[in-house]
């Protein structure tokens, strides 16, 4: 069976390398996409924890964490809770690097955990925090700046005292300046975007999540990586972007695969009547189309994990995020473009496998 | 003479209409086990027609057609009883073209669910009682007419069917090669012993057959010693 499945797929070798090329293309954005939001979620993480944190407390309701806006106060409010070890203000100035817009600036309190918790691997900390900044070892590689030489941060120049390295993509391929000069640059006296809490210890994150969430309200609290992606309506509408994708990649390729499996049908009745002919059941002949068209999804699905893991590189580096984001490709994530593959098989092949079962063997062996 | 033994045949008043077309008209016919008869007739006489039937390829409209006392139509799965009961063999050989002569021998073993090893084993046995050993890895159309033909008759004969149906057999083929293919079938039969049916217009197959079937206009010619004779 297997062999007359995969011969008739040679016979009609453009028509099945069409199809999979149909499914490759389907499978392989979807593995793309998964890779992104992974590579998403992995920079996420790293939101999360930023400075060594064990959460981060956010502004409720906004369409990006970015976007969120703190009072000052409640830097003070959070360090008296008990569940509290240290906080400390953040606040991310987005598109401050004109050379690099995707780099975050991070105002940051200079005696803050956040500050201190940098590992300076070039140069020295700020001396004085009003006139110079620091760079993450990543962003200094890419603008090639070094300790001494000046960075715009907003159009103000800044000398750099010394570069750093934290481990956190976000932090390595951005810049940190005092809370102060991103408050006078940003225009937000008395605020900050949001406040990284480290926990007191034997404290559990989602247990503190809760309780800020309800002792704070109008915050939100990210304590991990899922939470940081849907933390935000931009997170939400990746994840509601690849879930409209994985449908319609569905749809269409289990139409273009009924498709090809009906005109095989309507070409080989004879074929096929024969089949019955000399005894094959009709679900056994229903079968080998079904077989068909499995085999074909099989193989564009290959071909579409394949060009999903280069396409992920590819999307990164069309989208400019390079910097932030590496596509992480995952055996789950491969495992789903392969379902989605074979669902495409299976959903564009009952049709045409169903109207195989309703032939009759003379009729059919006369449309020869 | 050893192998399956024939099926018994009997059709009793079967006719059959395709829209406003009467093929057959309350036909009855008995063959007995191991018999060989020839159906003959003019075109549109209803012969093919009632091989179908007899096949179990369709449904007689009235009457019925029995193999060994079984209505084919009426199992619950046709498909396996044809596969038990009968090989066809064809005017057009309807080989399947991408195949090699031996998978295309494979292919009712394949229904029958038989194991690869033994559907090989078989196939290639098949090839060598038809003369095509040496022919097994060919595709069809590395063949002549005449091997195509044998390669159906192989495949015909596959799962050792009881009742073998040759609609046309050598119709497609010049005199030479007709009469190889009739010395196979009628060879085959001898040894087999199966029940043999051979529609065809060839005068040279009534020679050979225990009798002829005479058909006009969807009817068995009344009076014939030939369609008395099973009676």
């Amino acid at each position: 069976m297997l062999s007359i499945i995969l011969t008739n797929l040679l016979r009609r070798r453009s028509r099945t390398l069409f199809t999979a090329a149909g499914i490759a293309v389907g499978v392989a954005t979807i593995v793309a996409l998964l890779a992104f939001t992974q590579g998403l979620k992995e920079t996420a993480a790293g939101f999360v924890h930023l400075g060594g944190s064990g959460l981060g407390v956010f502004q409720a309701n906004v369409s990006d964490p970015t976007a969120s806006i703190l009072p000052e106060s409640i830097v003070a409010r959070l360090q008296a809770r008990p569940y509290v070890s240290r906080a400390t203000p953040l606040l991310l100035i987005v598109e401050g690097v004109k050379r690099e817009p995707a780099a975050v600036t991070f105002g940051v309190d200079p005696g803050g955990f956040f500050a201190r918790g940098l590992v300076i691997v070039a140069g020295s900390s700020p001396s004085a925090w009003e006139r110079e900044v620091l760079v993450g070892d990543r962003l200094a590689a890419q603008l090639h700046l070094a300790p001494g030489r000046a960075l715009a941060v907003k159009g103000h120049d800044y000398r750099i005292a010394g570069i750093y390295h934290s481990g956190i993509l976000f932090e390595d391929a951005g810049a940190v300046l005092s809370i102060a000069q991103a408050r006078l640059l940003t225009k937000q006296p008395g605020e900050q975007t949001d406040v990284v809490v480290e926990l007191a210890p034997g404290r559990r994150a989602s247990v503190v999540a809760r309780s800020i969430e309800r002792d704070f309200p109008g915050t939100q609290v990210i304590s991990d990586p899922q939470q940081a992606l849907r933390a935000g309506a931009n997170g939400t509408l990746i994840s509601k972007a690849i879930l409209v994708i994985v449908v319609i990649a569905l749809v269409v390729g289990a139409i273009s695969v009924a498709n090809t499996m009906a005109m095989s049908i309507v070409e080989r009745q004879g074929e096929l009547g024969l089949l019955s002919t000399v005894g094959w059941s009709p679900v056994r002949v229903a079968s080998l189309i079904f077989g068909e068209g499995i085999a074909v999804s099989v193989l564009g699905a290959a071909a579409g994990l394949l060009a999903g893991i280069i396409g992920g590189g590819l999307l990164v580096r069309a989208l400019g995020v390079g910097a932030y984001i590496s596509p992480s490709v995952t055996a789950w994530g491969l495992g789903r473009g392969l379902l989605v593959g074979v669902a495409i098989g299976v959903l564009g092949g009952i049709y045409p496998a169903w109207r195989v079962t309703r032939m009759k063997p003379l009729k059919a062996l006369s449309g020869t | 003479m050893s192998g399956p033994v024939g099926a018994e045949v009997v059709v009793d008043g079967v006719s059959k209409s395709f829209g406003r077309i009467s093929a057959l008209r309350d036909v009855s016919l008995r063959v007995a086990r191991g018999e060989a008869v020839l159906i003959t007739g003019r075109s549109g006489s209803g012969k093919s027609t009632l091989l179908t039937l007899i096949g179990g390829l369709e449904q007689p409209d009235e009457g019925s057609v029995l193999i060994d006392g079984r209505a084919i139509w009426r199992e619950a799965h046709p498909a396996r009883e044809r596969r038990e009961v009968v090989g066809f063999v064809f005017q057009r050989h309807l080989l399947l073209e991408a195949l090699s002569a031996r998978a295309n021998v494979e292919v009712p073993l394949i229904g029958a669910r038989a194991h690869r090893r033994e559907r090989r084993r078989r196939a290639l046995a098949l090839l060598g009682d038809v003369g095509l050993a040496d022919r097994a890895d060919h595709l069809p159309s590395q063949l002549s007419g005449g091997e195509r033909q044998r390669v159906a008759v192989a495949r015909a004969l596959a799962n050792e069917p009881r009742l073998l149906l040759a609609d046309e057999p050598t119709g497609a083929l010049d005199s030479t090669t007709s009469e190889r293919v009739l010395d196979l079938l009628f060879s085959l039969r001898d040894r087999l012993g199966m029940t043999m049916l051979v529609v065809s217009y060839d005068k040279a197959i009534g020679a050979r057959a225990d009798r002829t079937v005479n058909l006009v206009d969807g009817e068995i010619l009344p009076g014939q010693p030939a369609v008395e004779a099973g009676r």
